[in-house]
Order: C-alpha cells, then sequence, then structure tokens
C-alpha cells in the first residue's frame, strides 16, 4: 500500500499533506478510481461517434465498396490508393481529378489563411485604438463570424449573382468592371470568389485573437519606443508582432484545420465545379453522387492523415519557434 | 502633434471604412429581407424603398413553417449542450484535479478527433444511424452534435477548472466530503461563470451547424440550416424570402453572440487564449 504512495512521490496533483499515510492512500485509490469513472462517459461517446466511424472508413478504403453493396465488399488492398493494371497506372494516387483538389485545397488554404493573418492583424490594431463608437464598431466586425456558414454562403450567393448582385453593380458604379462578372460560374474567378467570401467570415476570428493579444501587451515598451522616436513601422516588426505571434500562431493552426475541410461554402457557391473542387467536396462526390463508397473512403482516409500531418509539422515547428513554451 | 492627429483621424476613417466593408454583407441581408422579390430583382438596386413584411410571411411559412425548424433548431442546441456538459465536466475534472500520465495523451486524442473531416465519417455514420432507425431523428443528431462539441467542451472546462486552487479541493477532503461531493458542492459553484459561457458557446456552435443537419434530417428533424437551404431557384425567385429567413435565423445568434464574445475566443482557441 505505501510502496505506491512513495513510488510516485512527484506525480503531479499527488498531495503529500502530512496526514496519516494509510489515509491519504485511500484517498489516492479513491481518486484513481473516480477519474476513471469520470472519464469513462466521454471517451466511449467520442470512441463511439467518432472513433469507430473513422476506423470504419479506413476499412471502407481497402474495399471494393459501392453504396448498393455495403454488405458484400471484399478486401482489395490498396487498390483504390493506386494500381497498376494494363499497363497504366490507376487509383486515387494516379487520379489528376484528385491532385487537382488537393492543390486546389492547399491554395485556398494558403491564400485565404495568409490574407485573414495580414487583414486580420490591420483589423486588430485598428480596433484596439481609442475612438468614438469602439464597441459597436467592433461588434459590427465580429457579426461574420458568428452567423451559420450556410446562410453566409447564401447571401454571398445573393451578392455575387452576376446579373442582379448587387457586388457587380458597385463595381460597375465604381467603374472598377466594364461588364457584369460571373463570380461563381467563371473558372478563373471562382476560386477568388469562395476566398473572398471565406476571408470575409474568418478574418474577425483571427482580429478577435490578435486583439485579445494585443491587450495584454505591456504599454513600456511602446512608451520607451516613443521616446526613442522609432518609426511606427519598426515599433510593429521588432516589437508589436514578436509579442503577439503566439496569439497569431493558434488563429492560424485552427484557421489552416478549417480551410482544409473546407466544404460548405464551396458547395454552396460553386457545387461541383472542378475549379474550386477541394478534398472533402471531391470525397463527396465519389462517396454520394458516384456511390463508389471504396475510393471515396480512400480519399476521406488521405485527407485525414494529410490533416494530421499538417497540424503535427505545425505544432512542432510552432512550439520550436516559440521556444520554452511547452 | 498635428501630425499625429492626422493620422488618428486617418486611422478611425480606415477603422469606419472596415467596419462597413465587413457589415455590408449583413446590412444587405437586412435590406433585401424587407423587400418583395420583384423589388430585390431590380437591375439598379435599391437602398430606398418602402419596407414591407411580405418577404417574411412568406418564409415564415416556407415547408413546414419557420417554427418547426427554429425548434428543432433549439431543441438540438440545448439538449447537445447539456448532455455535452453532463459528460464533459467529470472528465475535465478528473484530468484537472487528479492528473495521470495519461491526461496529455488523453487530451491530444481527444483534439485529434477534430481532424476528422465530416465528409470523411459519413457513410459510417449514416449507415449506422439508417440501421438504429435514428435517421430524420432530433436525438440522432442531437447525439452528433454532442460528439461534435465535446472536445471543445471538455477542453474548456478543464482549462477553467485548472484555474481553481486545488487547495480548495484539500480542504475538502481533510473536511471528509466524497469526490462527487467536492466536485457539485465545492468546485462546480465556483467555475459556474465558466460553465455558463462554455455552455453558450456550444449552443451557439450547434446552432449554427449544417452539414450534418442537411445530411442526417430531412423533414421531420430538420433544423434550420434546412430551412435555408430549402430556398433554391427550383422555386422561382426566392431572395427575398430567403433573406428574411436569414435574418430569423441570424438573430437569435447574434444576441447571444454579443453576450459571449470573450468566451467565443477562449472556447475556439481551446483555451489558448484567455
Amino acid at each position: 500500500m505505501s510502496f505506491a504512495a512513495k513510488s510516485r512521490p512527484t506525480e503531479p496533483g499527488a498531495y503529500n499533506q502530512p496526514a496519516p499515510r494509510g489515509r491519504s492512500t485511500r484517498v489516492r485509490r479513491q481518486r484513481v478510481r473516480a477519474a476513471w469513472l469520470f472519464l469513462t462517459p466521454m471517451l466511449i461517446v467520442l470512441a463511439l461517434v467518432a472513433g469507430w466511424p473513422l476506423l470504419r472508413t479506413f476499412w471502407f478504403s481497402v474495399t471494393d465498396a459501392t453504396l448498393n453493396s455495403m454488405e458484400g465488399a471484399n478486401f482489395i488492398g490498396f487498390e483504390n490508393y493506386l494500381i497498376h493494371d494494363a499497363g497504366g497506372w490507376y487509383g486515387l494516387l494516379a487520379d489528376p481529378e484528385w491532385w487537382n483538389a488537393v492543390w486546389n485545397t492547399l491554395y485556398f488554404t494558403g491564400v485565404s489563411v495568409g490574407l485573414e493573418s495580414v487583414l486580420g492583424i490591420i483589423v486588430a490594431l485598428v480596433l484596439n485604438a481609442e475612438f468614438r463608437g469602439r464597441t459597436l464598431v467592433r461588434a459590427a466586425i465580429l457579426i461574420p463570424w458568428a452567423i451559420p456558414t450556410i446562410v453566409s454562403a447564401k447571401i454571398w450567393a445573393w451578392m455575387l449573382n452576376d446579373q442582379f448582385g448587387i457586388l457587380n453593380h458597385l463595381f460597375m458604379t465604381l467603374g472598377l468592371i466594364d461588364a457584369p462578372l460571373a463570380w461563381t460560374a467563371d473558372a478563373s474567378l471562382s476560386m477568388w470568389a469562395v476566398i473572398m467570401v471565406d476571408v470575409w467570415k474568418a478574418t474577425p476570428f483571427v482580429a478577435l485573437l490578435v486583439l485579445a493579444a494585443l491587450q495584454m501587451l505591456p504599454s513600456d515598451c511602446y512608451e520607451a519606443a516613443k521616446v526613442d522616436g522609432i518609426s511606427p513601422l519598426k515599433v510593429f516588426f521588432r516589437v508589436t508582432l514578436p509579442l503577439i505571434m503566439p496569439a497569431l500562431l493558434v488563429a492560424i493552426i485552427f484557421r489552416a484545420l478549417d480551410a482544409l475541410r473546407v466544404f460548405d461554402v464551396i458547395y454552396v457557391l460553386t457545387s461541383n465545379s472542378s475549379s474550386t473542387m477541394t478534398m472533402s467536396v471531391y470525397a463527396r462526390q465519389q462517396l454520394v453522387e458516384f456511390q463508389d463508397v471504396g475510393y471515396g473512403s480512400a480519399a476521406s482516409t488521405l485527407l485525414f492523415l494529410i490533416i494530421a500531418l499538417v497540424s503535427i509539422a505545425y505544432l512542432y515547428l510552432g512550439r520550436r519557434q516559440l521556444g520554452g513554451d511547452t | 502633434m498635428t501630425e499625429s492627429r492626422l493620422t488618428n483621424t486617418l486611422l478611425t476613417l480606415l477603422t469606419y471604412a472596415v467596419a462597413i466593408v465587413m457589415f455590408f454583407p449583413i446590412l444587405w441581408m437586412f435590406l433585401t429581407a424587407f423587400k418583395t422579390e420583384q423589388t430585390a430583382f431590380d437591375i439598379v438596386p435599391h437602398f430606398l424603398f418602402t419596407p414591407t413584411l411580405d418577404s417574411f410571411k412568406l418564409a415564415l411559412a416556407q415547408g413546414n413553417g419557420y417554427w418547426h425548424y427554429a425548434f428543432n433548431s433549439a431543441l438540438s442546441a440545448v439538449a447537445s449542450t447539456l448532455i455535452g456538459l453532463v459528460l464533459a465536466v467529470p472528465a475535465a475534472y478528473a484530468m484537472a484535479f487528479f492528473p495521470s500520465k495519461r491526461t496529455d495523451f488523453t487530451l491530444v486524442w481527444m483534439v485529434s478527433t477534430k481532424f476528422i473531416p465530416a465528409v470523411g465519417v459519413l457513410i459510417p455514420v449514416f449507415m449506422v444511424y439508417k440501421s438504429l432507425g435514428l435517421l430524420d431523428n432530433i436525438w440522432g443528431l442531437t447525439m452528433l452534435f454532442t460528439a461534435m462539441n465535446l472536445p471543445l467542451i471538455v477542453w474548456m472546462v478543464y482549462s477553467y477548472f485548472k484555474d481553481i486552487p486545488k487547495d480548495i479541493i484539500e480542504a475538502a477532503d481533510i473536511d471528509g466530503a466524497g469526490t462527487l461531493q467536492t466536485m457539485v458542492k465545492v468546485v462546480l459553484p465556483l467555475a459556474l461563470p465558466g460553465l455558463a459561457s462554455t455552455g453558450l458557446l456550444a449552443l451557439i456552435l450547434a446552432w449554427n451547424e449544417s452539414f450534418w443537419s442537411l445530411t442526417m434530417t430531412d423533414h421531420k428533424a430538420a433544423t434550420l440550416a434546412v430551412f435555408i437551404a430549402s430556398f433554391k431557384s427550383a422555386e422561382g425567385l426566392f431572395w427575398a424570402k430567403m433573406s428574411a429567413a436569414s435574418v430569423l435565423t441570424v438573430t437569435p445568434i447574434i444576441i447571444l453572440g454579443w453576450f459571449a464574445q470573450r468566451q467565443m475566443v477562449r472556447g475556439l482557441t481551446f483555451g489558448a487564449v484567455k
């Protein structure tokens, strides 16, 4: 009994209060039991609703399952991923459509998260200043992010409408364009249209995080910089940016995770168009429209692995860059 | 001195410009909602017009009627939040106050379920739901919302519990209170503000969910996401009606969001930013 207590004296959360040893061991054992009892329901629910379906998806990805014959699916190894047959390579990894979706997703993620970071910082800096009506302006800027994606996607579909949309009208009135643009139908524009909508919706999120960090900065840094007559731009890059970096990195990883999985905004605005098809849209098309569960599951599996890989790499690099903040 | 005043004025103007650009789509939604389909479709968009409630009347009657969808959205959001809290509080309590070597692993595993693309698990979930008869069932949807928000709720509650000094638990121990008693009578009252804001955030996220609502429900258990998606060009002119429906959908969230601004930051970053 006392062995257990002695062998883990530095375990965090073990309170070595000067109570009689017998009682403290009993309390600890009771705690371990309670801890498991408390954790189990949550673990079971997550395992059932998230873990189990994910394992099923892995399994389907190595079978020839279709929506009509889920039960009679046969194990076919990695043929959904890659197979050499009749002198050619087939499977997901040899599918130009898939690579197009991968490229689109990475492009969408890179550009939209990049823009959101830059604009988010600017908005946060602006909101951090004192001015009349700040509370109201702050709330107005945050609203886009609090409304359902389906609503914002539909509203933008309306604003981007080629004939009756307000955006074409505004741009033409301002003389920016000569003729109405088909924002969501034109292959060269549609990616920018979805990026614009995503940036509009997610910039407030980045701004909110950066603003929270800005408000915790010590003001004496700025006083010192002001006295020394350093230019505001220099102050920003040398003082402000490094200090808000942790918050910015958190914002970027959360945005990137969402952007890599992006589905609804693209599906509502441009449906299955190949110029904006992301990995999630591709997987859904294979699974639901082509009813090819094996192939679609292979795509889903790769999507999951890519996201996991990106997150792990990012967390690793982020931790190293932040140094010591582990 | 004058230079800095000029900079300030410019900065303020920039702020207003940014605010207008960000807010404009919302404003346009509100304006369109008070138009008729014909005014909404004029080639020259109107900013000044005679407002009418016609589109709201039509939107309220769309499909099964607004209140049917709103009730389902409210029920699934409230129920999933409460179930989530009931599951999350003990789990977070265990991890915050009785940490072991496995705690970090549990936390990471929990968050990694957020890497799962919803599309990726659609078919397995759909099949299980079909065989259990949970398709188009409000409790089936509630269960998905619970699982979707659970990692976030656990993490948030965990971060609030971590702020509570451990001495309090020790004191309760010495007084002979049991673990459950300590949690319910001592810790929960202290964490109540945190729990409230966690709940508020989970409520908003569930209300805003669209992917599972659209794929798992159809009629009986359809939520507001299905309501909004039902406005399609197949039914003729619909933009004014859809805008009215959107206004009806986002207004409760904007009001709730107003109260939850700060908490939302904490929640959406898993407590990384306080």
